[in-house]
């Protein structure tokens, strides 16, 4: 009798060399991050750029190495919806206690 | 017939059968009582919920008594000031947490698998531990009395009259801490019930198909693990602060007092929905039930349930209209909490047009779900009253919202818990109970409530202030305070009535066949009580109301053609009895009570947790009957678990993340961040964190295909990078208390160093789970079966992983 993983065989995963790959270009994007907060040129845009990266490895390690990309829909739904709803609540925490201003008091 | 395993439960009681000797009468009481404690039935433990739940009501209704003994009258001296204050915090404490909760959560225990067709929870030892954690946190709270010093900070806790400048005592230690209990117990049972309803349906049951009470309760556990990680957050900066000499809620030092309220407001206003959407479920269950009919719309309730479920995240703040957030917050979330109203109105309009032209069965079940209708609307509407932050303004802290939520939390919740417990009772118990003497015990609780509580809209209106514990004679206020504790001992008669007819019919009640109703859904398909295994076959379900279209056919009396009985593939698989549920509550409470005593009962309590944490992790290792959990979803439980906990756990590091942000740049004194973060060496610590997601998917790879000699390396190499990273961190906390950066130093070194510890004891546990898959691998023990908890354990590997690109982003590089 062969074996296989249960639970696992309906979704197939990444390969090594795709993992190898995104090892690769989170640490590129790292000493990306690290560079530019000493590029003075990007000091105005500086916060947006580092949460794009942010954002950015968050998802690739979300994508390959958690196999969001791979694994069934409702395994992300359970993963986003409270993501977004964290992020929404931070951003009006910050905004209440005035750390944030999105709008006037 | 069920293929037991060998436990306690299923063996003792047939071994002593028929041996009436006192020393035989003895050991089958002890054998029963061991059954109780390590029980894992989801039907027992549902019986364990509403039992507890029930004495814990009785204990918040004697306090409630007491307080309104003390306003029967002017100058009253029943209690003193003092007294009263813990009156009123443990009865709202003890009414939220450790009645009404724990009384919606009898029903989902009981029902959920009954009305889904499944022979239990998805994890029936976790359901377990919730029960004891609940229970014992529970009994923590209350020995508060014991030891003279009942919490006495309101039910909300506010700071800074929490802090220990002005609660100097353990009142609210036992407070802080047996919440902390009460949420971990919650979020555990949150994640198993989202699973057991998403991965273990009857073929057949789409989502569209459940009963509206699934739906309210899936919808109920997603409000649980996302909305009480900011409440344990606030909690933990308590603690801090009380503990630890933290500034969280320190103005002197830069803090802000308001970060309480709206950690505590966060969960507060979901939890107004914990507590009335499985009452709302209920009360869709039993209308159709008793009106013989459909319910109107059924589609729009659930949806109407989701969308309240959901608008409820966006609400808080209407509780603090009074704190001066300005007219923009006030403006947006008086919106908010108006349109909120809408869903909830949709409900109303659906249950009267079920009843409308509905053949109507007036049992006590329908007259507590009509009661609901007509109470849950009158409390609606004064709460749209509170959306309007000017009308607000008059009300608050008057007895006006104590009328309010009342009409809310008894009008709606209880009086849906009660239609659900006169309706689900004969399944629960085989017996009937009294519908005459039924019938007393409802009027007797209508007349009582609205006695209690309507004049309270009118004191509140007339300027009786929340929270007093005595008032003068020219106030006008006497009447109808006297009225209110009339009403109240109304409800207390009521509750006794309905003790004294439990007790009845559990005694010599008369029998209940399976569908003493003529219900509508799976849990009246089998019998009253259920056999152990809930169904001799899993049920087939034809659609919504799948039972009631077996027995009567579709609108045209159309019956569906049968469906041939589904098999279970694996035979009968029940779960066996276990004691570690209980040991390893046990060791979270010991260790509390060792917060409130010694450090060396803190290391005690989490010695017997570790011990009891490991054992329960490893009691059905290597065990086949566990090794194939995919379910309806395809997805294994496990991960679908892990899935939901990680949702949780992104509020918990989200709010974490929030608060440091909020609070940077507040400190008033130094070291500041620019002044002390180690940019390069942090660098090197995230490389290696993120370089160690790459080695766990390798050590995953190699379990799935079964090559130990790699997946042993693997396992080891991510648990030797997480190593490498605390032992950076360890060094990085050193550095900087030698440079004057402590906990207690400003503002940012409290906030750093909970959040970064936070983060640093989730990497410690990670390591601790790979350093056990490791040395199981070693033993030959993790084969590829195991995969799953492989999985499982490398997704918490990598979301602590993406927790720290975040937390490396926002704290060392945005300037």
């Amino acid at each position: 009798m062969s074996e296989h993983a249960p639970g696992a065989a309906a979704h197939e995963h990444a390969s090594v060399r795709t993992y190898v790959r995104v090892a690769l270009i989170l640490t590129l994007v790292t000493a990306f991050e690290v560079g530019v907060i000493y590029i003075r040129l990007l000091t105005p845009i500086v916060v947006p750029l580092l949460l794009a990266m942010s954002a950015a490895k968050f998802a690739l390690v979300a994508m390959f190495f958690m196999h969001l990309r791979y694994d069934a829909r409702p395994l992300t739904a359970v993963f986003v919806g409270p993501l977004l709803i964290a992020t929404g609540l931070a951003v009006a925490l910050m905004t209440l206690t005035g750390a944030f201003l999105v709008f006037g008091r | 017939m069920a293929a037991h395993e060998t436990g306690v439960a299923a063996t003792a009681p047939a071994t002593l059968a028929g041996r009436p000797s006192t020393s035989r009468l003895g050991l089958a009481a002890l054998a029963t009582a061991v059954s109780w404690l390590t029980t894992v039935d989801h039907k027992r433990i549902g019986i364990l919920y509403g039992v507890s739940a029930f004495a814990f009501f009785l204990i918040g209704g004697i306090e409630a008594l007491i307080i309104r003994l003390q306003l029967a009258g002017p100058h009253q001296t029943v209690v003193s000031a003092q007294t009263f204050n813990a009156l009123f915090t443990m009865h709202g404490t003890t009414m939220v947490f450790l009645a009404i909760m724990p009384f919606s959560s009898a029903f989902f225990n009981y029902m959920i698998p009954l009305m889904i067709g499944a022979r239990d929870v998805a994890f029936p030892r976790l359901n377990a531990l919730s029960y004891w954690i609940f229970l014992f946190g529970g009994l923590f709270l209350n020995a508060s009395f014991l030891v003279g010093t009942p919490p006495d900070g309101g039910w909300f806790g506010y700071t800074s009259l929490t802090l220990r400048q002005y609660s100097p005592g353990p009142s609210i230690d036992f407070w802080m801490l047996g919440l902390q209990i009460l949420g971990a117990s919650s979020i555990m049972a949150g994640v198993n019930f989202i699973v057991t309803i998403l991965n273990m349906r009857a073929p057949g049951l789409t989502l569209m198909r459940m009963p509206v009470f699934v739906w309210m309760t899936l919808t109920v556990q997603f409000l649980v693990v996302l909305a009480f990680p900011p409440i344990t957050v606030g909690l933990i900066f308590l603690m801090f602060d009380r503990f630890f000499g933290t500034h969280f809620y320190d103005v002197l030092a830069g803090g802000d007092l308001h970060l309480w309220q709206h950690l505590f407001w966060i969960f507060g206003h979901p939890e107004v929905y914990i507590l009335i959407l499985p009452a709302f479920g209920i009360v869709s269950e039993v209308l159709p039930t008793f009106a013989r009919k459909p319910l109107f719309g059924a589609p729009v309730v659930i949806y109407s349930g989701v969308l309240i479920g959901f608008f409820g995240f966006g609400v808080w703040s209407h509780h603090m209209f009074a704190a001066g957030l300005g007219p923009v917050a006030d403006a947006a979330f008086s919106i908010a909490t108006m349109l909120i109203a809408i869903p909830t109105g949709v409900k109303i309009f659906n249950w009267l047009a079920t009843l409308w032209g509905g053949r109507l069965r007036p049992t006590v079940a329908l007259h507590y779900a009509i009661g609901l209708i007509a109470l849950f609307t009158i409390g609606g509407l004064s709460g749209i009253m509170h959306a309007s932050p000017p009308v607000d303004l008059q009300q608050t802290d008057t007895y006006f919202v104590v009328a309010h939520f009342h009409y809310v939390l008894i009008g709606g919740s209880l009086f849906g818990l009660l239609a659900g417990a006169y309706y689900w009772w004969p399944k629960m118990t085989g017996r009937l109970l009294d519908e005459r003497w039924g019938r007393w015990q409802f009027w007797l609780m209508f007349v009582g409530f609205n006695l209690t509580f309507f004049p309270q809209h009118y004191l509140g209106a007339i300027g009786m202030p929340r929270r007093i514990y005595t008032y003068g004679d020219g106030t006008g206020w006497t009447f109808w305070n006297r009225m209110s504790t009339v009403g109240a001992f109304g409800i207390a008669l009521s509750i006794l009535l309905f003790a004294i007819l439990a007790v009845r019919s559990l005694r010599g009640g008369a029998g209940a066949p399976a569908d003493p109703w003529d219900g509508r859904t799976l849990e009246w398909r089998t019998s009253s009580p259920p056999p152990v295994h809930n169904f001799d076959v899993i049920p087939p379900v034809y659609g919504r109301d799948t039972f009631w279209r077996e027995k009567h056919g579709d609108g045209r009396g159309q019956k569906p053609t049968p469906l041939p009985a589904v098999a279970d593939p694996h035979g009968i698989h029940l779960p066996s009895p276990s004691f570690w549920p209980i040991v390893t509550a046990a060791g979270i409470v010991i260790a509390a009570v060792g917060a409130l005593t010694h450090l060396w009962v803190v290391g005690a309590g989490v010695a017997v947790l570790l011990v009891g944490a490991w054992a329960f992790a490893l009691e059905h290792h290597g065990n086949p009957a566990h090794a194939d959990q995919t379910g309806d979803l395809g997805v294994d439980h496990r991960k679908l678990a892990m899935w939901v906990f990680i949702g949780s756990e992104c509020l918990l590091f989200g709010t974490l993340i929030a608060t440091y942000l909020a609070y940077k740049g507040r400190s008033v004194i130094g070291p500041h961040p620019h002044e002390i973060l180690n940019i390069p060496l942090t660098t090197i610590s995230t490389f290696d964190l993120l370089m160690s997601s790459l080695l766990m998917v390798l050590a995953l790879a190699a379990v799935q295909r079964g090559d130990r000699r790699q997946s042993r390396l693997w396992l080891l190499g991510t648990a030797f990078f997480g190593l490498i990273f605390l032992g950076f961190q360890a060094w990085e906390f050193t550095e900087f208390v030698g440079e004057g950066l402590t906990l207690q130093q400003n503002l940012f070194g409290s906030t750093f160093f909970v959040l970064t510890g936070f983060h640093g004891g989730h990497v410690t546990l990670g390591v601790a789970l790979l350093l056990t898959l490791w040395i199981l691998d070693l033993r030959g023990r993790l084969g590829v079966a195991d995969a799953p908890k492989v999985e499982v354990v490398g997704l918490y590997w990598h979301f602590v992983d993406v927790v720290w690109i975040v937390i490396f982003t926002v704290v060392y590089l945005i300037p």
